[in-house]
C-alpha cells in the first residue's frame, strides 16, 4: 500500500509542475500549492505506513537511467525522514498558496517548488548510488531555482543563489566521490550490495568514504565550516521554501551521513564519532552565537538551524562513539534522540520560517530593529511564532525540550565509561549543549520581543495586517504539530525504534519504550512524561491566574499609562531594540565574534559640549566566511586572471595548446 | 503610613534652594530616616510626593503624570513658598502656577527655603513619628 502512496506522490508532484506551467496566473499558486500539498501528504502516508510496521518498498527502474538504473528502497529510516519532510511541507504548501499570490508566483518558481518538494521526499528513498546522486542533484537545482524566484527585484537573491549553488555542488562532488569509492570497494552499486560487501572495505578506504561523506552531507546540513550558504539562501528564498529547506532539506545531510557511514559501512572507528561530535558542538555554539547577533529575522532563524543541526550531529556523533566503544544500547538512545530532534526541529523551524514570512509579507521588512508591536496587529502569527519560539528555546512543555532532554540523558549517562575519549568528550558536550539551550532562549526572547511586543518601530510595522487565510492555516497546522509532538512523543517511540533498526552500525534492541504516558530509555534509569509536565504547568498557571483574578476583584483597579519618568512623548525610539538586547552578549563573546563597531559622535561647531548627532553601527561578520572563503575566492579570481593571459583570443595559440594536450594524452594513455 | 513614609521628590521648577535644605534633612545631622521616612526613586514606590518650586509650563504635565503614577492612598507635600503660591516667581512668563493649581496639596511647608528642622518636623507629622 505504501508503494501506491509513493506513486500518488509522484503523480501529484508531476501534476503540480504541470499546473505551475500552464495554469492561468491568478490560479497558478492555488493549483500548484494544493497539488504539492497532496503530493507531500501522500509521501507522509507512505512514510507513516512503513513506520507503523509495514514492509519497506523496494522497486527497480533499470531502464530509467544509464549505469545501473534507479532503485528505490524505502525502509523505516527513509520513512522517518520522508515523514519529517511531509510534516513540514503539507502546511508550507498550503501557506505557499497565500504567500505566492503576493510574491513569487512566476512560472519557473511555481514549477520548481513541487519539484523541490518531490526530490526532498525522494532522496531518502534512493536505493542505489545513481538514484541518490540523481535525486540529490534534482533537489539542489530545484532549490536553487526557488531561491532565485524573486531575483527580478532582489540582487541579494542572485548572490545568495551563487553561494548556494557553489556549496551544494561541492556537496554533490564529495558525495559522488564517496559513492565511487564505496561502490568500487564493495563491488556493488546498489545499497544492498554495498551493505553486504562492507566487510571488504579496508580502514583507509572506509575513512576516505567517511571524510568525503562528512564534507558532502555536512555541506548540505549546513554545519560549520560549510554553513555559509544558510544565512544567505534562507533569507532570500520565499518563506515556505525556507521552511522546507531549513526544516527538511538540511536534515537530509544527517540522513546521508547516518545511511552511508553507520548503515552501509556498518560503523567505523571511534574517531568517526568523535569528529562528527566535534563538528556538531562547534556548529551548535557558532550557530547560536551568530543567531543572537543577527537582526534579520530569517538570518537569525538560519543560524539557529546551524545550531540545531549541530545538536543532531552531536547525537549522531555520540551514537557513533558509544557504538565503537561497544555500548550499543546507549548508542541507540543517542541516535533516537538525534532522529527525534530531526522531526521536532523540522516542525518548529518550519513554523518559525512561516511566521517570519508572514511578518515580512505584512511589513515588507525582516529587520527586527524596524519591527515591533505586531502581537496586536497579527495575533495568529504572534501566537504561533511564540509556540515555535518556545520549542526553539527547548523549554517544556514543547517538543524541542523532549528531544534535547533525550540527547542530554544519553550524553550524561555515558559515564562512567571505559573509553578515555568518551570520558573526556561527553562532559564537554553536555556543557555546550546546555549553554546553547540557554543562548537559544535569549535568541527567542530577542526575536519575539522585538518583532511582536512594544510599539512599532516603523510606519510599515504600524500598518501591518494579519496575513491571509491559507497562510494562517499553514502556521496553525504546524503549531498544532509542535504541540502534538510535545505532548505525545510516546507515539513516536515504536517508529523511532523501527527507524534505527536498519542502522546496523548502531542498532540494538529498542532504545526507547513508552507506556502511554512515560518515555523510558533502555539502559538508563530515566523517564519523562511530557504530558504530565504540561498538565502540571497548566494547573499551576491556571491556579495562579485564579489567585490573581481573586485579588484583583477585591481591590479597586485603576488603569494608568506606563511610567516614563514624566515624559510627555512616548516614542518607539525609546524602546529596546534587537541590537541593544544582544549587545551585552556581544560584549561577553567579544573575543569569539569580533564585532565591527563604528561609533561616530558629531559635536556642534559652537561647542564640543553639545552633541549634534551620534551614529552607532555594529556588524558581526561571519569569521569563517571572512577568513576561509573570501581568501579562497580571491585566490580563485587570481588564478582566473592568470589563465586569461593564456586565453588571449589567438587561434594559433589555442591550436598549439590542443596539439600539446593531444600529444600528452597519447603519451600518457599509451 | 505610621512609622513608614516613602517619599518621592519632584522638582517642578525650583531654584534648588529647597533641594539643598531637603537634602540636608536627609543628611547625617538631621537624619530624618530615623523617623521612618525614606526617599524612593520612582513614584510607583511612593506614599507621598514632595514638590518644590513654582510649577513651570514644561513641568505641569510631568507633575500631573507623576501624581497619576503614584498609587493611592497618596499625599502631596508642597515644600517652600514657591510651591505654595509661586513666591517671588509669581506672574513670571514661564510659570504655570502653584502646586495646588496642578495637583491637590495635603501638607504645606512654608519658608524660602524652609529650614531642615521645619522639613523634618513636617515629615514627622505626616509619618506620625
Amino acid at each position: 500500500m505504501a508503494s501506491v502512496a509513493l506513486v500518488v506522490m509522484a503523480c501529484a508532484a508531476a501534476c503540480a509542475c504541470l499546473a505551475g506551467g500552464i495554469a492561468p496566473a491568478h490560479l497558478r499558486a492555488l493549483w500548484t500549492g494544493s497539488l504539492t500539498a497532496v503530493s507531500a501528504g501522500a509521501g507522509g502516508v507512505a512514510a507513516a505506513m512503513v513506520l507503523a510496521g509495514g514492509d519497506p518498498v523496494v522497486a527497480d527502474f533499470a531502464a530509467l537511467f544509464p549505469l545501473g538504473g534507479v532503485r528505490v528502497e524505502f525502509d523505516a529510516l527513509s520513512a522517518l525522514f520522508t515523514f519529517g519532510t511531509s510534516l513540514v511541507v503539507v502546511p508550507a504548501a498550503v501557506y505557499g498558496i497565500g504567500y505566492s499570490k503576493a510574491g513569487p508566483s512566476s512560472r519557473p518558481a511555481q514549477i520548481a517548488w513541487p519539484l523541490l518538494v518531490w526530490s526532498v521526499l525522494m532522496v531518502p528513498a534512493a536505493g542505489n548510488a545513481i538514484a541518490l546522486i540523481a535525486f540529490w542533484e534534482l533537489m539542489a537545482l530545484s532549490s536553487a531555482a526557488v531561491v532565485l524566484s524573486e531575483h527580478h527585484h532582489n540582487a541579494e537573491a542572485r548572490r545568495a543563489a551563487q553561494w548556494y549553488m557553489a556549496m551544494t555542488h561541492l556537496s554533490l562532488l564529495a558525495i559522488t566521490l564517496a559513492m565511487f569509492v564505496l561502490a568500487h570497494e564493495t563491488g556493488g552499486e546498489s545499497f544492498a550490495a554495498m551493505r553486504s560487501g562492507a566487510h571488504h572495505v579496508g580502514p583507509a578506504a572506509g575513512s576516505t568514504v567517511f571524510l568525503l561523506a562528512l564534507v558532502g552531507f555536512g555541506a548540505k546540513a549546513g554545519v560549520v565550516p560549510m554553513h555559509v550558504w544558510l544565512p544567505r539562501a534562507h533569507p532570500e528564498a520565499p518563506s515556505h521554501a525556507s521552511a522546507l529547506m531549513s526544516g527538511a532539506m538540511v536534515k537530509l545531510g544527517v540522513y546521508g551521513l547516518v545511511r552511508v557511514c553507520w548503515d552501509l559501512l556498518d560503523g567505523g572507528p571511534m574517531w568517526w564519532g568523535a569528529v562528527v561530535l566535534a563538528v556538531g558542538l562547534v556548529s551548535a555554539m557558532f550557530g547560536i552565537l551568530h543567531a543572537l547577533m543577527a537582526s534579520d529575522m530569517k538570518r537569525l532563524l538560519a543560524y539557529s538551524t546551524t545550531e540545531n543541526v549541530g545538536l543532531i550531529f552531536v547525537g549522531v556523533g555520540a551514537a557513533g562513539m558509544f557504538a565503537a566503544s561497544g555500548n550499543r544500547v546507549l548508542a541507540a538512545v543517542a541516535l533516537a534522540a538525534a532522529l527525534l530532534h530531526v522531526i521536532n526541529h523540522g516542525a518548529f523551524k518550519g513554523l518559525l520560517f512561516l511566521g517570519a514570512g508572514s511578518v515580512s509579507a505584512a511589513t515588507g521588512t525582516r529587520d527586527l530593529d524596524r519591527l515591533g508591536g505586531l502581537a496586536r496587529r497579527m495575533p495568529v502569527t504572534a501566537a504561533t511564532f511564540a509556540i515555535g519560539g518556545l520549542a526553539l528555546a527547548s523549554l517544556p512543555p514543547l517538543n524541542g525540550f523532549v528531544s534535547e532532554w533525550l540527547l542530554l540523558q544519553s550524553l550524561v549517562h555515558s559515564l562512567p565509561s571505559n573509553a578515555a575519549s568518551i570520558a573526556v568528550a561527553m562532559p564537554v558536550a553536555v556543557s555546550i549543549v546546555a549553554l546553547t539551550g540557554g543562548l537559544a532562549a535569549a535568541a527567542f526572547v530577542k526575536a519575539f520581543g522585538s518583532a511582536f511586543l512594544a510599539m512599532p518601530r516603523s510606519v510599515e510595522a504600524g500598518a501591518a495586517r494579519e496575513s491571509s487565510g491559507t497562510m494562517r492555516a499553514g502556521m496553525l497546522a504546524l503549531a498544532a504539530a509542535c504541540v502534538a509532538l510535545a505532548l505525545l512523543p510516546t507515539m513516536l517511540a515504536r517508529p523511532l525504534e523501527r527507524a534505527i533498526r536498519p542502522v546496523s552500525g548502531i542498532a540494538d534492541g529498542s532504545p526507547i519504550s513508552a507506556d502511554g504516558v512515560y518515555i523510558h530509555l533502555s539502559g538508563i534509569e530515566a523517564a519523562l512524561s511530557p504530558l504530565t509536565i504540561a498538565i502540571g504547568l497548566m494547573v499551576g498557571a491556571g491556579g495562579m491566574l485564579a489567585v490573581v483574578r481573586r485579588s484583583r476583584s477585591r481591590a479597586t483597579v485603576r488603569d494608568v499609562p506606563p511610567w516614563g519618568c514624566g515624559r510627555t512623548v512616548h516614542s518607539a525610539r525609546m524602546e529596546y531594540t534587537a541590537t541593544s538586547f544582544a549587545e551585552p552578549l556581544q560584549r561577553v563573546f567579544d573575543d569569539v565574534l569580533h564585532p565591527e563597531i563604528d561609533l561616530v559622535v558629531d559635536h556642534r561647531t559652537e561647542s564640543r559640549h553639545y552633541v549634534e548627532s551620534i551614529s552607532y553601527r555594529a556588524e558581526t561578520r561571519d569569521g569563517i566566511e571572512a577568513r576561509v572563503y573570501l581568501p579562497l575566492l580571491a585566490a580563485a579570481r587570481r588564478w582566473g586572471d592568470a589563465a586569461r593571459r593564456v586565453q588571449n583570443g589567438s587561434i594559433h595559440r589555442y591550436l598549439a595548446c590542443s596539439l600539446v594536450v593531444t600529444v600528452v594524452v597519447m603519451l600518457v594513455s599509451r | 503610613m505610621h512609622g513608614s513614609l516613602q517619599v518621592r521628590q519632584v522638582d517642578a521648577g525650583s531654584c534648588n534652594g529647597c533641594e539643598a535644605e531637603f537634602a540636608a534633612a536627609f543628611g547625617p545631622v538631621y537624619d530624618v530616616e530615623r523617623f521612618g521616612v525614606r526617599l524612593v526613586a520612582s513614584p510607583r514606590h511612593a506614599d507621598a510626593l514632595v514638590v518644590t518650586g513654582p510649577v513651570t509650563r514644561n513641568m505641569a504635565v510631568p507633575l500631573l503624570k507623576t501624581w497619576e503614577a503614584t498609587p493611592g492612598p497618596k499625599l502631596v507635600i508642597a515644600l517652600g513658598d514657591c510651591a505654595r503660591d509661586c513666591g517671588v516667581f509669581a506672574g513670571g512668563h514661564g510659570v504655570h502656577g502653584s502646586v495646588a493649581d496642578v495637583v491637590p496639596v495635603d501638607v504645606e511647608v512654608p519658608g524660602c527655603p524652609p529650614t531642615p528642622g521645619a522639613i523634618v518636623a513636617a515629615l514627622r507629622k505626616v509619618a506620625g513619628t
